[in-house]
């Protein structure tokens, strides 16, 4: 039985070689006239330096926003499915690393360093990724990035127990969350004025308003992506129940 | 240039054996992470086959890579984050319903219940 299971396995593995190997190992020379319209076009058209952020802001923001939506109904998902979990159980699982100190074993999953350190970096990194989220259309950056960032720091935050702020509180993120996806798709709105179709990139030369657009999305889609994955990976570590 | 494809085509294989030949659900979850980052990977490394520098125009470097596999690969990451994460809360609730993480013993609890 177990012999048999491990020759499909094998087999298995040999017909995904045969499959993929011939994709990964391709040596086609890779086109390069997208590239070399985006380095002449792409400053003009958008605004934004960084073409990265003009691509998925600018002329694929139609796709960003389908993205923003599965990552909310994917947020939906995880919620509805832990947070129905936990309701029962909140109260016997006593190491839980979201806890404070007075209601969980001594030492669960947590140390004085990790609380230290936590609740020094935290702001820090926050700052960092608003950094990231408002200079990504000059620099390597960008929405979905700084928001991983901003993310991250909020779990930073939750673990530091002698932090008082309310951004993580699970509600106030998810409200946060929800203004910001309203007031995306309301953003979206300001084609409105420019006919030239849902969505598509408005040519106005270098003005201000083009650029200004790209920052704002950026801004409004890094708030969304941090408090969505801030709030699921806060749900995924039991919660935090301190105030 | 074929090192790395011998590599990210070891990382997809890795990938692809932790899917399918091992029990544990979370080392599947981890396996399937695998595969969409040698994916993710193998894009980056075919965008920046015909530049240097980073699709950035700050400087007046002519030869930037290719920024539309990255801005693809961007959309992918997101979607890798949602499918690990929803995976991983599904996987949680099989292992609260039935106490196991191994699909056998999870199949065997599951038609003994029913």
């Amino acid at each position: 039985m177990r012999k048999a299971k491990l020759l499909k396995v094998f087999l298995t593995i040999i017909i995904i070689t045969l499959a993929t190997f011939p994709i990964i190992m391709s040596n086609v020379s890779w086109p390069t006239f997208t590239r070399d319209y985006l380095f002449v076009n792409a400053l003009n058209e958008t605004g934004a330096s960084n073409t990265v952020s003009s691509i998925y802001l600018g002329y694929r923001l139609m796709d960003t926003l389908g993205e923003t939506l599965v990552l909310f109904v994917a947020i939906t998902g995880t919620m509805s499915i832990l947070l129905n979990l936990h309701k029962h159980e909140l109260e016997s699982v006593k190491t839980q690393s979201t806890l404070v100190p007075e209601k969980r074993v001594k030492n669960a999953l947590r140390t004085n360093l990790v609380e230290v350190v936590a609740s020094k970096l935290g702001p820090i990194i926050l700052l960092f990724g608003l950094y990231v989220m408002l200079f990504g259309h000059i620099s390597p950056g960008g929405g979905f990035q700084g928001g991983v960032i901003f993310a991250s720091a909020i779990v930073f935050l939750v673990l530091a127990t002698d932090v008082k702020t309310k951004i993580t509180n699970s509600h106030v993120l998810e409200r946060i969350e929800a203004i910001s996806f309203i007031s995306l798709i309301l953003i979206t709105t300001y084609v409105i004025f420019f006919p030239e179709g849902f969505f598509s990139t408005i040519d106005i030369g270098s003005s201000f308003l083009s650029a200004g657009i790209i920052i704002l999305l950026n801004i409004i889609i890094g708030i969304k992506v941090g408090t969505s994955i801030a709030v699921m990976i806060i749900a995924m570590m039991g919660g935090k129940h301190d105030n | 240039m074929i090192i790395e494809r011998v590599l990210i085509f070891l990382i997809f294989i890795t990938g692809f054996i932790g899917l399918i030949g091992v029990k544990n659900i979370i080392k599947k979850i981890i396996g399937l992470s695998l595969l969409n980052s040698s994916i993710v990977l193998l894009f980056i490394l075919e965008a920046s086959r015909i530049g240097d520098h980073a699709p950035i125009l700050v400087g007046q470097e002519k030869n930037i890579v290719d920024p539309v596999p990255q801005a693809l690969m961007l959309t992918a990451i997101v979607i890798g984050v949602c499918v690990t994460s929803l995976s991983l809360a599904m996987a949680v609730r099989l292992y609260k319903t039935t106490g196991s993480l191994d699909i056998t013993i999870i199949k065997e609890r599951i038609e003994n219940e029913s």
